[in-house]
């Protein structure tokens, strides 16, 4: 499962790193952005400490909490997010909308960091339906395959047109 | 902005020219650049058909949900409102497009807006709603890549997935060049980057997102939107409203549903096992949440369609709107949207046109089909569009009836002509004389060939070995 999953994002242009530990992905990540100068962080990013790690990396880290964050958000270089569900096939990751989670993360700027456990891994979308049918469902669950794309020029795959143009899966276990 | 470019011109656009659907297939045709445009197609339809042959029981299980919501239309309408109106959207009914519209614009003037994005939607093409916002003050703009190629060059989709396909990098160039009132390279980076710069600053501007609507189940009140480019989820993160059109036939009866009928979806429209984006949406921003709309409006048009059930065009509305039967279709891939000059294309346009207007647009339609039931084959909720488009052909007026008159009553001649041997006789010998020329068919055979009569018949060479 795990396989088909990590097959099926890279096939779609993502990167996809580990699975691994909490400890490693946390060096990883502040690896991957300390040369950026902003970076929006959601609350619900699954590894302990993360905005810590970066601050004291020396990185600027936009949390949902700051009153700025409309605003400066549009200035941040990489977005960071966690996610509590994802599907093997077709590979594909959800987010849902929450107070600290904001939509816009995984949007506005041009890399998406997306933390995601393997422990949230079901085998199919219609295994994920029938699981979040049954629950209550947040404002927004965006599900995100892999970089904004078109094929509206010349039906040739353009990366980036809205959206990130890269998008990066981190995952723990 | 330039004046001199229209920004929309919605139900008057014709790029190919011609006075009816025979006359602009045959533009169409003749149009070289068109031609190689349309090439791309190619690459379109071998992808998803390998993607779509991956599960063939899909598309069983998908026909069977989608008749199941047909069977009950209006049930299952009531109890999406009910979904929706208990996360608080607000629900509008409109049985007509005039009635959208108005709806939707005095929502807009009310609330004292000026700007609205749209992401693509069919619907809204179908109600105009482009010219209404612009003919109320506002401005409407695009954001879908190729609807914003399209509609900057003031013309209309002319491919329900790929709007702009009609159109070679060098002439979609032309167009954001004239917008941006720079050069720009023929590049397909530096056009992405140029209109995503443009297009940003109308997502944060704008005070209302349009969009429509690809599922909406009744059980849980979801709208389920699917994009690639990322259009859509600005369209419903960053204005203050959200407005979502949604033609009456999109509910299904589970969120569940979605599992089987989103792939499905993806897979046929471009050959992906799942769109980049898919967003479900629960209502609007709630308490302590960062964005997201404040409002959620969601208009239910009515358009003729609940007329349909019950007739021989009831499983029309099952349709999903994957574009799969354009792809197929051995007169779309010639001809391309425009020369079908309706909101709707190709097979399923030659059907839904005639049948939203009751007969008013697009009744030459069904008659330009070589009834090879591509479209039939293709369909991923197993629409029978060739039996629907043969069926139009005797329920709607027929636009041309002078040529087609003459048409009849040359088969009625010839069949009483062949029911006798005298008759059939005279025929031949007359045909072994016309040289495959036909007074009276002048139209069919200038595009058909008639079979060359051997120089002796049958009858000729028994009489003379056996007699």
């Amino acid at each position: 499962m795990i396989d088909a999953l990590v097959a099926g994002l890279r096939a779609n242009s993502c990167s996809v790193w580990g699975p691994m530990s909490d400890e490693v992905a946390r060096g990883k990540v502040v690896e991957r952005v300390s040369a950026h100068l902003l970076v929006a962080c959601n609350d619900d990013v699954p590894i302990p400490g993360i905005v810590d790690a970066l601050r004291e990396r020396g990185v600027d880290v936009l949390t949902p909490g700051d009153p700025a964050w409309t605003e400066r958000l549009a200035d941040a270089e990489v977005g960071i997010t966690g996610s509590r569900l994802a599907v093997a096939e077709p590979s594909t990751i959800a987010l849902a909308a929450a107070p600290g989670a904001p939509r816009a993360t995984s949007l506005v700027p041009p890399v998406h960091i997306c933390v995601v456990s393997v422990d949230a891994l079901v085998p199919t979308l219609a295994d994920a339906m029938m699981g979040i049918a049954a629950g209550e469902m947040p404002s927004a669950l965006t599900w995100i395959g892999g970089p904004s794309r078109t094929g509206d020029l010349e039906m040739i795959t353009t990366l980036g047109v809205h959206g990130p143009r890269a998008v990066e899966i981190v995952l723990l276990g | 902005m330039s004046d001199t470019v229209p920004r929309h011109t919605g139900g008057h656009a014709i790029t190919t020219p011609g006075d009816d659907f025979h006359e602009r297939t045959a533009s169409a045709v003749a149009d070289p650049i068109l031609q190689r445009a349309l090439h791309n197609l190619d690459r379109r339809l071998r992808t998803a058909n390998e993607s779509a042959a991956a599960h063939p029981e899909w598309k069983d299980r998908a026909a069977a949900i989608r008749r199941e919501t047909l069977l009950d239309l209006d049930g299952w309408l009531d109890r999406l409102e009910h979904s929706l109106v208990a996360r608080g959207v607000h629900v509008h009914r409109a049985s007509t497009p005039a009635d959208a519209r108005r709806t939707i614009v005095e929502l807009a003037q009310a609330r004292g807006a000026r700007t609205v994005v749209k992401s693509k939607s069919m619907a809204t093409e179908e109600i105009d709603l482009g010219n209404a916002l612009e003919d109320a003050g506002l401005t409407s703009v695009e954001t879908d890549l190729g609807e914003y190629i399209v509609q900057l060059a003031g013309e209309r989709p002319s491919h329900m997935i790929t709007p702009a396909i009609h159109k070679t990098l060098p002439q979609i160039r032309d167009v954001l060049a004239r917008e941006a009132g720079t050069d720009l390279a023929v590049d397909r980076e530096a056009l992405t980057a140029w209109a995503r710069d443009r297009l940003r600053g109308e997502f944060l501007r704008a005070d209302i997102g349009i969009t429509g609507v690809n599922f909406a189940a009744a059980d849980t009140g979801t709208l389920v939107l699917v994009t690639n480019e990322g259009n859509g989820r600005f369209c419903t993160t960053l204005p203050r409203v959200h407005v979502a059109v949604m033609p009456v036939e999109k509910v299904i009866p589970r969120l569940a549903d979605v599992g089987i009928l989103l792939p499905l979806l993806t897979t046929h429209a471009t050959g992906q096992a799942l769109s980049n984006y898919v967003t479900m949406i629960s209502g609007p921003r709630r308490a302590g949440e960062t964005d997201g709309p404040d409002e959620l409006h969601v208009v239910f048009l009515d358009n003729r369609r609940r007329t349909l059930l019950g007739t021989r065009y009831e499983e029309m509305l099952a349709c999903i709107r994957c574009g799969a039967c354009l792809n197929v279709c051995p007169v779309y891939r010639n001809v391309s949207g425009h020369a079908y000059d309706s909101v709707y294309s190709g097979p399923m346009g030659k059907v839904l046109t005639p049948l939203l207007s009751g007969g008013t647009e697009g009744a030459d339609l069904p008659y330009g089909s070589t009834l090879c039931h591509a479209c039939s084959d293709a369909c991923p909720v197993k629409i029978p569009l060739g039996d629907m488009i043969l069926a139009l052909r005797a329920d709607v007026p027929d636009p041309q009836s002078g040529a087609r008159r003459r048409r009849r009553i040359f088969w009625a001649v010839w069949a009483r002509a062949w029911s006798t041997p005298r008759g059939y006789k005279l025929t031949t010998a007359l045909a072994r004389m016309s040289h495959g020329r036909v007074p009276g068919l002048r139209a069919w055979t200038s595009t058909r060939e008639l079979p060359r009569p051997a120089r002796e018949s049958f009858r000729d060479r028994w009489a003379k070995e056996h007699v």
